[in-house]
């Protein structure tokens, strides 16, 4: 070991949102004892508040507000025209991240003294030993410590497409910056990410096309949302391109040409920008983790246990870098506090099984635990029910009757296995099915708890009645 | 039987008390031999059966959980 290495307890590698987690709870557990290096580069926060959850459910809450209006759900209220500058609102939506950087990441590391930042790369050069550098890879200060957390995150992958990148195109990372709403769009990739912004700029009046290589959208889920989804969103006119791949791009007179190899044959499209939204890559190719003995799969995903342990001793990972299915904040925020309250002896494992996601578009769609498929292809059979939002008076109310809930459970017990819901509000609700699949609910229990009418939460009330009773001959009052 | 030694970084003592309370507590546990703690590096060393007793086990000895405020990782520096 060189004699200019710091020394630290803890060397945490990224500053996301999982190493803030993993920093806060082993200062709080080691009451402000432990010595703590923090490494990353770029703002503050990672991807969540500076590129991702924070500027994309701002932008999506911006074109619900022109949107609405525009279509009154209420007969006898006649659509308004909604007047936007976006550029200011652009410059609106920058400027609210950088406010929740500060208040959320800058000035909370503040009150932490036993945190100290470095900036720069870090790479492991032993087993616990770390190397910072700055961008062009020179050598900047040595780290070592017992304990090491890597969260160092994913970045957007993009697909080696003949002619994009001379081309030019937008990610998740640059669109922020966009200052000039694109008349047309091209989104290559029809996750969560493709849908969220599509759906936005649909909403502020681009013309949206959203090309994905899967014959549906959202796999994640129960395949009668993705296609309840798509159909709302077709409603709504955006575009899809399905079973289609991008062969190659090119750019002519300010527009883009994508030749797209879709069922129906070879197709060209012509749009003003192209947003690649394929999915991220882990950041751990920099790592050299060779150098600590610490495996990762074949997309470079970092192994661990449900401990957050890696193959190597004292050191662990946490957030998108992990080998895992769902990549959220949450899910990095918890993985770091599981992470750090087992480097001091605990021994607690993170749940995915009742980890919930969701897809900020309108309406919303979420999930937790298991989808019908998933559980019938492990047990051998499922009972399941799909409660349309038809029957839902609140939804009706509200004019927004597009979506459904499903609940599978396990046909033994009666205990929810999964839920999965496409409606307005649905990343509130979901938290109903989170408890439930947790605490081994049946569905009696959900029968038997009080739910507001009417209400979209009493949805899942009704969806769990119609495992006991045809809901379409049941009145709103029956229990 | 060969002995082990695991070196511990303990947070939240503030007094000499603190290390001794700690040091009983880790004499306590089946297996330990030996136990050192010092205040002023916030170190214990601890001397133990590795067939009886195990670093992890040390680490989940009662004076590092709730509610004490007491905890430690294990320094292997
Ligand atoms: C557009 C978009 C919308 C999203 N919306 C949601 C949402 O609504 N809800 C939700 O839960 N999740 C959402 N997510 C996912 C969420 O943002 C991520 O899961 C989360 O931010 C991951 O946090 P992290 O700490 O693992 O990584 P990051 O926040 O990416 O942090 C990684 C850090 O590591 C640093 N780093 C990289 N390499 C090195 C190295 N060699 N050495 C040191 N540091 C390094 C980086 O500089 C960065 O600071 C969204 C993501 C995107 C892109």
């Amino acid at each position: 070991m060189e004699n200019d290495t710091e020394r630290f307890d803890l060397i945490i590698l990224g500053r996301g949102a999982a190493a803030f987690s993993a920093a806060i709870k082993a200062s709080e557990l080691s009451s402000g004892g432990m010595k703590i290096a923090m490494v990353g580069v770029g703002p503050l926060g990672g991807t969540c508040v500076n590129v991702g959850c924070v500027p994309s459910k701002y932008l999506l809450e911006a074109a619900n507000a022109v949107f609405r209006p525009r279509h009154p759900k209420v007969p006898g209220i006649e659509p308004a025209s909604v007047k936007f500058d976006f550029s200011e609102l652009m410059k609106n939506l920058r400027s609210y991240v950088s406010h929740a950087r500060d208040t959320k990441y800058v000035r909370v590391l503040e009150n932490y003294g036993n945190v100290k930042l470095f900036t720069g790369l870090g790479r492991f050069i032993g087993k616990k030993t770390v190397m910072v550098s700055d961008s062009e890879g020179n050598r900047k200060v040595v780290l070592s410590a017992s304990n090491i957390l890597i969260a160092t995150g994913s970045r957007p992958s993009v697909p080696n497409i003949e002619g994009l990148k001379e081309c030019g195109f937008q990610t998740s990372d640059t669109i922020w910056g966009l200052e000039k709403l694109p008349k047309s769009v091209a989104i290559i990739g029809g996750g969560a990410i493709g849908l969220e912004l599509g759906q936005a700029l649909l909403y502020f009046g681009s013309d949206v096309t959203i090309i994905e290589a899967l014959d549906s959208l959202l796999p994640q889920t129960e395949p009668e949302i993705g296609k309840s989804l798509r159909l709302h969103l077709e409603n709504e006119g955006m575009k899809f391109m399905l079973k289609s791949r991008v062969g190659s791009v090119r750019a002519e007179e300010g527009m883009k040409f994508l030749d797209v190899v879709s069922p129906h044959g070879k197709e060209v499209l012509e749009v003003e920008e192209i947003i690649v939204a394929t999915g991220r890559v882990p950041n751990t190719e920099y790592l050299d983790l060779n150098m600590a003995g610490v495996k990762t799969d074949q997309r470079g995903l970092i192994i661990t246990s449900r401990n957050m342990k890696t193959s190597a001793s004292g050191i662990y990972a946490a957030g998108d870098c992990v080998s895992k299915s769902m990549f959220l904040e949450t899910l990095a925020a918890r993985e770091g506090v599981v992470a750090v309250s087992n480097m001091f002896g605990e021994d607690i494992e993170i749940d995915y099984n009742s980890s919930t996601w969701a897809v900020f578009t309108n309406p919303q769609v979420a999930g937790v635990g298991m989808t019908e498929n998933e559980f019938a292809s492990q047990n051998g059979s499922c009972s399941f029910r799909i409660f349309s939002l038809e029957n839902l008076t609140k939804a009706s109310i509200m004019g927004e009757t597009d979506g459904l809930i499903k609940i599978t459970v396990d046909p033994k017990t009666n205990r929810i296995a999964g839920m999965h819901i496409m409606s307005p509000n649905a990343t509130d609700i979901i938290t109903e099915g989170a408890y439930a699949v947790r605490e081994n609910y049946t569905i009696d229990d959900v029968v038997a708890t009080s739910h507001i009418f009417p209400s979209i939460s009493e949805g899942i009330k009704l969806a769990a009645q119609s495992f006991i009773r045809d809901i379409t001959k049941m009145a709103c009052c029956v229990e | 039987m060969e002995v082990q030694k695991v070196r511990l970084r303990i947070y939240g003592m503030t007094c000499d008390d603190c290390a001794a309370t700690i040091s009983k507590s880790l004499k306590g546990e089946d297996g330990v031999l030996e136990v050192k703690v010092s205040l002023e590096d916030g170190l214990g060393e601890v001397a133990f059966n590795p067939e009886r007793v195990k670093p992890a086990d040390i680490l989940k000895n009662k004076i590092f959980a709730k509610p004490s405020h007491y905890k430690a990782t294990i320094d292997d520096q």
